[in-house]
C-alpha cells in the first residue's frame, strides 16, 4: 500500500495568480480521501501536482507505491486514440516504456527485414514479457470483458471516441482498480456513469485496498465512499478527519473561526491604529510621550506587515438566465424512430413547456438521438420533426470544440456564431460575472477547469435564444452551488427540455421520462427509471 | 500489434548454462521447431533439402531463446524464412 504526503505546496498560474498556497495534507495507505472545491478552485491543479505532471513553486510531495491517474477529461476523447493505446497509458511507466520499444521494433522490421530487426523485435518483446506486459494483457482482458463485454483481441483496435463516456470511465476504471498500482488519483471518476455504474463504483472503492484520492462534486457518492475530505478554498486547502456526513458542520464552523480570528485581527488593528493617533498628539505636547509614540508605530508597523489572517472563504454566486420563448404546442415529434442498430423503432410526442429526463444506460443511444434532434447527422430510419418556432440550443460537454481552444471567453462571446448575435466586452463581463467566470474571461478556453467550461456553454445556450433544450449529462463537472442554479434557470425557462442525465438528484426535477431500455425499448415512464442493465449488443 | 501470448517460461532444455545447447538437437523439439519446419519444407520444397531446413531452423530457435514463448513460432518461423531465402539466393 502507499501513501501521497503533500507539504506547503504553492503554485502560481500563468497569469499571475497565486492558485494555492501553504498546502499541506496526507493521504495515508488505505484511506479513501475526497478531494472537494467549487469549479476553479484548482481540485485538478494539486492532482496533477501530486501526479508529477506540474512541478509546484514551492513545498514538495512524498509518495510511495505506484501512482495510477484518472484525469476529469477521460470520456470525452474524441481523437483516434484506440483503446489498446488507452489501456497503455493508464499502465505503470515500465510497461509504457517496453510497449513503445515493440511498436518501435515492429515499424523498424516493417521497413527493413533483416536480421538484425527481427533480432531487435525478438528482444523488444522479451523485454515486453520482463516488464510485466504479457501479465498486462491478461488483466486487460479482464477489464474489457468486465468494462465493454467482449475480449480485449475483439476491441483492442477500437476507436476510443466510437464509445460512450460512460464505457470509457468504466474502461479506464476496471484497468487502474484492477492494475498493479497502490495509490490511485481519481478526477471526477463519476462522470458519465450511469447508476448502476457509479453504484458499482460505489462498491469497488469501499472494497479496494489501494489509497484513492478521489475528485467528486456528487454528494451520494462522497457520502457512502469518503472517509476523510480534503477541500481546496480560499486558495489553500484544509483537512476534515471524519465522514461527508460530518462534513458541513465541520466546514460551517471552520468558516466560523476564520471569521471570528479576521474579527479580531480587525479589532486589535484598529486598537493600535487609535493609539497611535492618540500618542502622536500626545506626543506633539509632551517630548516624553515621543519615545511611546515612535515604539507603538514600531508595533503597528509589525503587526501590519504579518498580514491578517485568511478571510472565509467568499460564497459563490451563480445565476443563469435561460429565457426560450412560445412554442407550437406540438414541439418534437417522432414516429417509428430507430437509430441504426441502437434500437427499436419507437413513437413520442413531447409538449411545449415539457421536461423530459432521457434515462438508461451506457451506449443505449440516448446522446445519438439528442444529436439528431439538434439537427446533426445521425443515421436512421422512421420520421420525426420539430414543432413550429422551436429553436433546438444543444449542449453537449463530450462535443469536441477545437475552434475554441485558443480563444478567450470574452473573444467567443464577441464574435458570437450563427443563431448567437456577438456581445461587447461589457455585456461580456457581465454574463461571465453572472456566471462565476470572471477569472477566467480572458484565459484560453483549454485552460479553463472542467465545471469553468461546462458554465461557459451553458451561457452560450442562454445567448443562443434556444426554445428546446438538449442537455447531455449538463450536471457532470459543475460543482454543487451550479448544478442548483442550472436547476433554477431550468425551472424558469419558456420552452422545452430534454436532458439526457444519470444524476439521481437532478433527474427528480423532471416530469416526463423517457427511457432506453438495455433490451432496445424505447418507453415512457412517469417515474425516473435508474436500473436499466447494460446494453447486450454485438459490438 | 500481435502480442496475445500467453506468459510462460522457457522449456528447460534452452538452459544457457548447458553445453551448448546441444539437447535442443537430439531432444524433443518443441512446438515452435515442428511448425516451422513443417511449413518451410513444404515452401522451399525442391529448392533446399529438408535436412538443412531442419538445421537453419534449429539454428533460429537457439538463437532466439529468452524471448517470449507464445511468440516463439513466429519468430522462428520468420528468421529462419529470411535465411533460406538468402541460402538460395
Ligand atoms: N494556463 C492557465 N492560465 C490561467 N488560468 C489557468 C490556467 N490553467 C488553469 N487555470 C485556472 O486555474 C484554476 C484551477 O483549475 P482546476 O482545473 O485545477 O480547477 P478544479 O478545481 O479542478 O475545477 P473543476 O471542478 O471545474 O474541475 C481555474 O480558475 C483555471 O481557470
Ligand atoms: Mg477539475
Amino acid at each position: 500500500m502507499g501513501y501521497v504526503d503533500v507539504s506547503a505546496v504553492r503554485h502560481t498560474l500563468s497569469d499571475g495568480r497565486v492558485l494555492l498556497d501553504e498546502v499541506s495534507f496526507r493521504v495515508g495507505e488505505g484511506a479513501r480521501a475526497a478531494l472537494v472545491g467549487e469549479n476553479g478552485a484548482g481540485k485538478t491543479t494539486l492532482l496533477r501536482i501530486i501526479a508529477g505532471d506540474l512541478t509546484p513553486e514551492a513545498g514538495s510531495v512524498a509518495r510511495t507505491g505506484g501512482l495510477g491517474v484518472m484525469r476529469q477529461f477521460i470520456g470525452s476523447v474524441r481523437d483516434d486514440t484506440t483503446v489498446q493505446r488507452f489501456l497503455v497509458d493508464l499502465s505503470p511507466p515500465a510497461v509504457r516504456a517496453a510497449w513503445d520499444a515493440v511498436e518501435a521494433a515492429e515499424l523498424a522490421l516493417m521497413e527493413t527485414d533483416d536480421e538484425r530487426a527481427q533480432m531487435a523485435y525478438a528482444g523488444a518483446l522479451a523485454e515486453w514479457g520482463d516488464a510485466g506486459g504479457y501479465d498486462a494483457e491478461v488483466t486487460w482482458d479482464t477489464v474489457t470483458v468486465a468494462a465493454l463485454g467482449v475480449p480485449y483481441d475483439r476491441c483492442k483496435y477500437r476507436e476510443l471516441s466510437t464509445l460512450s463516456g460512460g464505457e470509457q470511465k468504466r474502461l479506464a476504471l476496471e484497468a487502474l482498480l484492477r492494475g498493479p498500482d497502490e495509490v490511485l488519483l481519481l478526477d471526477e471518476p463519476d462522470n458519465y456513469l450511469d447508476v448502476p455504474g457509479k453504484r458499482w463504483l460505489e462498491d469497488r472503492l469501499l472494497e479496494t485496498r489501494k489509497t484513492v484520492l478521489f475528485v467528486s462534486h456528487d454528494r451520494e457518492l462522497l457520502a457512502r465512499v469518503a472517509d476523510r475530505v480534503v477541500t481546496v478554498e480560499g486558495g489553500t486547502a484544509w483537512v476534515h478527519g471524519g465522514d461527508f456526513a460530518s462534513y458541513p458542520e465541520a466546514r460551517t464552523a471552520r468558516h466560523e473561526r476564520l471569521a471570528e480570528l479576521r474579527r479580531r485581527w480587525d479589532e486589535e488593528h484598529q486598537r493600535l491604529v487609535d493609539l497611535v493617533r492618540t500618542l502622536q498628539q500626545q506626543a506633539a505636547n509632551s517630548p516624553d510621550m515621543a519615545n511611546r509614540y515612535h515604539a507603538m508605530q514600531t508595533r503597528l508597523a509589525k503587526f501590519e506587515a504579518a498580514g491578517p489572517p485568511p478571510e472565509r472563504p467568499p460564497e459563490q454566486k451563480v445565476s443563469m438566465r435561460l429565457r426560450g420563448g412560445r412554442t407550437g404546442v406540438r414541439a418534437v415529434m417522432a414516429e417509428q424512430l430507430e437509430l441504426t442498430g441502437l434500437m427499436q423503432p419507437f413513437d413520442t410526442e413531447i409538449w411545449y413547456g415539457d421536461r423530459v429526463g432521457v434515462l438508461g444506460a451506457n451506449g443505449a443511444g440516448k446522446s445519438h438521438f439528442l444529436r439528431l434532434l439538434a439537427g446533426q447527422d445521425v443515421a436512421h430510419t422512421g420520421g420525426w420533426r420539430l414543432g413550429a418556432r422551436v429553436v433546438p440550443g444543444f449542449f453537449a460537454q463530450t462535443h469536441a470544440h477545437p475552434e475554441w481552444l485558443d480563444r478567450s471567453p470574452v473573444d467567443l462571446l464577441w464574435h458570437g456564431e450563427p443563431g448567437r448575435p456577438g456581445v461587447d466586452r461589457g455585456r461580456a463581463m457581465a454574463a461571465l460575472r453572472r456566471y462565476g467566470l470572471t477569472v477566467a474571461a480572458d484565459q484560453p478556453f483549454r485552460t479553463m477547469s472542467g465545471g469553468q467550461q461546462a458554465r461557459f456553454q451553458i451561457l452560450l445556450l442562454e445567448l443562443s435564444g434556444a426554445t428546446l433544450l438538449l442537455l447531455d449529462e449538463p450536471t457532470d463537472n459543475l460543482d454543487v452551488l451550479s448544478a442548483e442554479a442550472l436547476e433554477e434557470a431550468l425551472a424558469a425557462f419558456d420552452g422545452t427540455v430534454l436532458a439526457v442525465t444519470h444524476d439521481r438528484w437532478f433527474a427528480r426535477s423532471f416530469d416526463r421520462f423517457l427511457v432506453f431500455g438495455a433490451d432496445g425499448r424505447v418507453y415512457e415512464s412517469s417515474e425516473p427509471v435508474f436500473d436499466e442493465t447494460r446494453v447486450v449488443r454485438a459490438r | 500489434m500481435t502480442l496475445v501470448v500467453p506468459p510462460s517460461h522457457e522449456p528447460a532444455a534452452e538452459d544457457p548454462t548447458g553445453p551448448a545447447a546441444e539437447p535442443l538437437l537430439d531432444g524433443p523439439a518443441d512446438d515452435s521447431v515442428t511448425a516451422a519446419v513443417g511449413r518451410l519444407n513444404g515452401e522451399f520444397s525442391g529448392r533446399v533439402g529438408p535436412q538443412l531446413v531442419v538445421r537453419v531452423v534449429r539454428d533460429c530457435r537457439r538463437e532466439l531463446g529468452g524471448s517470449p514463448v507464445g511468440a516463439l513460432p513466429e519468430l522462428v518461423e520468420r528468421l529462419a524464412r529470411y535465411r533460406l531465402d538468402r541460402e538460395i539466393g
